[in-house]
Parts: C-alpha cells; structure tokens; sequence
C-alpha cells in the first residue's frame, strides 16, 4: 500500500485519537471538556490507542517518510503518557501507607533497623554511663558555650515559662525542629548512598551527642527538667533517627552486596523502600515537632502526666510498628 | 558516548527515543529554581517579620517546604517539570520513558544530598558526565532521567508534483533518500535544491530545474499521489 493510500485510510481515526488527546487526556477530571457524540469513549481510549500503535509500526516497517512517521510518533508518545502515567493522588492510599504499607516496610528491612538501633543506643547509653562514672568526661565531647547554653536551659532553678529552650515561641520553635529535624533524617538517609558510611556516622555522632548531654544533665541535677522535657517527643524522634539510619544502610549495601542483581537495579529496590520509609520519617518527625513544641515545653504539667503521656506515646509508637499492617496485602 | 540518544522498548513493541539532557542545561534550570526559591523566601519574609517569633516559625516551615517539597510537588504534578526545567525545555521521566511517578520524584530529591557532595553538586557532576544517560546519583536510585522536551521536526509536505517514474529500480533506502528530499525541498532553497537533484543526473540525464522537478515527481510517485 502506497503511503497516500495508507494516511487516507486511517487519518480519520488519527485526527479523533488527538483530539481526544486534546480535550480528554487531562489527569484532573474537572479540566477534561464534555464529550461530543463522535468522540472516541473514554474507555475506548487503550483500544484505539494500541490500534495507533499498530499503525505506526507498520509505517515504520513499509518505510513510510518521516512526514507521517514523526507524526505518529507523537501521537504515540502522547498516548503512552496518558496510559503509564501514575493515578490521581487519593488521601485514602495516604492513609493505607502510614497505617500499614510504611510499618510493612520498616519490618521488611528489619536487620537495617536493628542495626541501626546498635549505632545509635548502644553510643547513646555508653555515654550516659560513662558519665557517671567520669563526669570531666563531657568538656571533651562538648564545647564549654554549649554546656553552658544547655545547661542554663535546664536549670531546675530557672523560672522560665517554657522548658527546652532559652527563648522563642511554641510555633517558631516549631518551624525551627520541622526545617532542621527533618532535614537532618532526610540527609542521613541520602548520606548511606555512600556504602552507608554517611548514615553510620550520623548514627554514632548523634548517639554519642545525645548521650553526652543526656549524661551530664543528669550529672549535675539537671535531669528531672530534662528528662521531662524529653519524654514526650523522645519516642518519634528517636525511633525515627533509628529509621533514617536503617533506609541509609539500606541504600549504602545495595552497592555493597547489591546480590544477584545489576547494582543499578539493586539501588533502585533499595531506593523505593528507602524512599518509603523516609516518607515514614517525615510523619514521624512532624508529629515530634509537633510534640516538642506544644507539649513537651509546658512547664506546669505534674510530673506523673508528663511521664505517662511520654510512655503512651512510646508504647503507641511500637504497637503500629510492630503490628501496623500485618495481615493485609502489604506484608506479603 | 556521543550520541545521547536512547530508545526504550514500550509494551507495544515499539521504540520510545529519549533524549537525554546534560549537566550543562541542567545546572542552569536548577539555577532559575534556585532563584526562584530565593525570591519567594525574600517576599514572605517581609509580611512575615511583622509577626515577630511566631512569623521567623512560618517562615522556616515555608523554607522546608521550597527547600524539599517545591521540585518533588512540580515534577509529580506538572508533568516532570519544575519552573526551571521548562523554561530550559526539560523534563524528568521514570526511565522506562512513563510519566514521573511520587516515590521516584521524593527519591532523587533527597538524594541530592549525595550530589551535593563534597561541594557545589561535585558527586552529582561526576556521575552525569560518567552515566552515558547523564543521570546523577538521585537519578540512580530513583530510577529517572531527565530529558530534552523539544523534538527537531521541520516537515513539510512534499510539493505538488505530477507523480512520476524512473527509469530505474531504487532501492528501499534510495527511495527513502529521494522522499525525505522531497519533504525537506520547501525549506532549501532553489539553488540548494538544484545542488542536491544533480547529484543523481547519471540516473534522470537532467539537469537543475527539470531535474528538480522530476525528483519531486519521483517522490510522489513513491508516496502514491496521483
């Protein structure tokens, strides 16, 4: 068949297929325009758009001129963007993966978490022993202004009206832990990109920080202010320092011992579960953010409800970790 | 290396070219976003200085969201495509050639931070000028590429000729040969296109205007015009 012959025969269908690409390929249903009677049907769309395909490789095939190709294959490219393209965002899916999908995964990579958790507790308790048997310890891990600042921030004696902090409001101070917490769990997760050396050393540097501060404010009389303070906003913040540390080592032995994959394919598995679990971290952090700021600075709040609600939270944070999803189709 | 060009098979069995961008218009559309952030968190700082602690609050949470959110939400949302991609023609595809999808587009925003390394996007550069498909470390992981929007097609019909014959039997190549000239003759000009036409007189035993004409007829001829 002539190539003339060939375009007079199927143009009609070509010209509907683009005008529908036109008026109804639009991913929000309110931009698409009504359907007219001749239009192609919505659902015919896949039908005619392989049929389409068929076309252009046959013109391919007889040697067709570029003139009708390069049109076709347009067409086709547009089409194929339609049809793969991902679906509508739905608060509904949103809901599935942090109730079941995101604790699915963190289970799934359970090895990276629990060594994670090493990297980071076992330096964050070793210090806070190491304190109390060796208090001078703490001016070699900290600096002489930061001592000071932290502990002018937690003196039992300071009648300030918020806990934590030497100043500034419940929402700046909100800002302030969403734009640097957060920040801080994404980089430590992209910093595992580097055989997880990144990771591991945030891991260490964090644990051995804390611990050190945790320590010396124990040390020196500081610790009910602290440890009330902390009790609240502990359980998500750390669990997901824990977490950002797993996804980086997650990512970090895909090159390592990427298995009997391609390394490019292995890093792309560890990237969508890394990528899953760092979403996880955002809710985590946000939520202690949250806490950290218009909890956990009240100042008048009883000890006993400080602690139990502190203790709620862990146990709460735990119970959806451990048992979040199973059963449904993401922990297969 | 240097033809960029990449096909990927789609499930129809046909071939999707992909052509991928370099460093260079890259670094500039990051440039323009980058601008463009900084922009914003200048002009909400203003009214918000006046709300004293509580607004330096906002303002941080407004830092956050530009600082990761702004390219994850406009290449998901529209169509692979921050402000600075389309202004320099780019646009971030899954690398089996489909629209960019959530978790690919968050994964190779956070792994910025390994690009960034050791300084001014080094790690990133590196990997772009390596990977034949110019892809940097967050492109690796996430599986994406970015590439050129703007395909070059300046097409025109051929001209209305009489449809004509050769003497001849042309090859399937050589029949390509003579049509593309025909579809490409109304962007040449007339000389051009008598340059061109003489170089198959040992065939027509023509020359310049007729043997012109006589191409297009050819042309025609192959396209099946009456």
């Amino acid at each position: 068949m002539k190539q003339e012959d060939f375009v007079a025969q199927f143009n009609a269908e070509w010209v509907l297929f683009e005008r529908w690409l036109n008026t109804r390929s639009d991913i929000s249903a309110k931009k698409r325009k009504p359907l007219a009677s001749h239009d192609i049907n919505d659902y015919d769309f896949p039908v005619r758009y392989r049929r389409l395909c068929q076309h252009l490789s046959i013109a391919q095939q007889r040697g067709y001129s570029p003139l009708i190709t390069d049109k076709l294959e347009e067409l086709m490219q547009r089409g194929h963007h339609v049809l793969y393209r991902p679906p509508a965002p739905r608060l509904r899916r949103l809901f599935d993966f942090f109730l079941m999908e995101f604790p699915c995964v963190l289970r799934k990579n359970h090895r990276y978490f629990w060594t994670s958790a090493v990297l980071f507790y076992v330096p964050l308790i070793s210090m806070i022993v190491l304190i109390h048997f060796y208090p001078e310890l703490v001016h070699s891990l900290l600096s002489d202004q930061q001592i000071s600042e932290m502990e002018k921030m937690y003196d039992p004696a300071n009648k300030a009206d918020s806990l934590g902090r030497t100043s500034g409001t419940n929402l700046q101070m909100f800002g302030f832990y969403i734009w640097n917490n957060v920040s801080i769990g994404f980089r430590t997760f992209a910093s595992g990109f580097f055989v997880g050396v990144g990771s591991i050393v945030v891991l260490l540097f964090n644990g051995i920080s804390i611990g050190a501060v945790a320590g010396h404010l124990t040390e020196i009389g500081s610790g009910q202010p602290f440890w009330r303070f902390v009790v609240g906003h502990s359980g998500p913040e750390l669990t997901a320092i824990v977490i950002s540390g797993a996804a980086g080592l997650r990512i970090g032995m895909a090159i390592v011992a990427p298995g009997r994959k391609k390394r490019v394919d292995a890093l792309i598995e560890a990237g969508t579960e890394g990528v899953k679990l760092a979403m996880g971290i955002f809710a985590m952090l946000v939520f202690a953010a949250f806490i950290e700021a218009y909890w956990s600075s009240i100042v008048w709040m009883p000890d006993v409800v400080k602690y139990s609600v502190g203790g709620l939270i862990w146990a709460l944070i735990i119970a959806w970790l451990w048992r979040g999803g199973r059963g449904s189709s993401y922990a297969t | 290396m240097l033809d960029t060009k990449r096909d990927i098979q789609t499930p129809e069995g046909l071939a999707l070219t992909l052509y991928p961008a370099g460093p260079v218009p890259r670094a500039l559309a990051w440039l323009l976003d980058f601008i463009i952030r900084l922009l914003c968190v200048f002009i909400l700082s203003i009214p918000l200085a006046f709300l004293g602690q509580a607004g330096s609050g906002i303002l941080m949470i407004c830092v956050f969201i530009l600082y990761w959110a702004y390219p994850i939400l406009f290449e998901v949302l529209r169509d692979g495509q921050t402000i600075g991609k389309k202004t320099m023609g780019l646009k971030v595809v899954n690398q089996n050639g489909t629209p960019i999808t959530w978790v690919a587009s968050i994964g190779r925003n956070l792994l910025r931070t390994a690009d960034m390394f050791p300084f001014c996007y080094g790690f990133g550069l590196a990997s772009c000028l390596i990977d034949p498909h110019s892809r940097r470390l967050g492109d690796l992981v996430a599986g994406s590429i970015v590439i050129h929007v703007d395909r070059v097609t300046a097409r025109l019909p051929s001209p209305p000729v009489p449809a004509d014959n050769l003497a001849v039997l042309l090859k399937r190549e050589e029949q390509g040969a003579i049509v593309n000239f025909s579809e490409r003759a109304m962007h040449m000009t007339q000389e051009r296109q008598r340059e061109l036409a003489d170089l198959l007189s040992s065939i027509t035993h023509l020359r310049g205007d007729e043997n012109v004409r006589k191409l297009l007829g050819v042309a025609n001829g192959l396209l099946g015009r009456k």
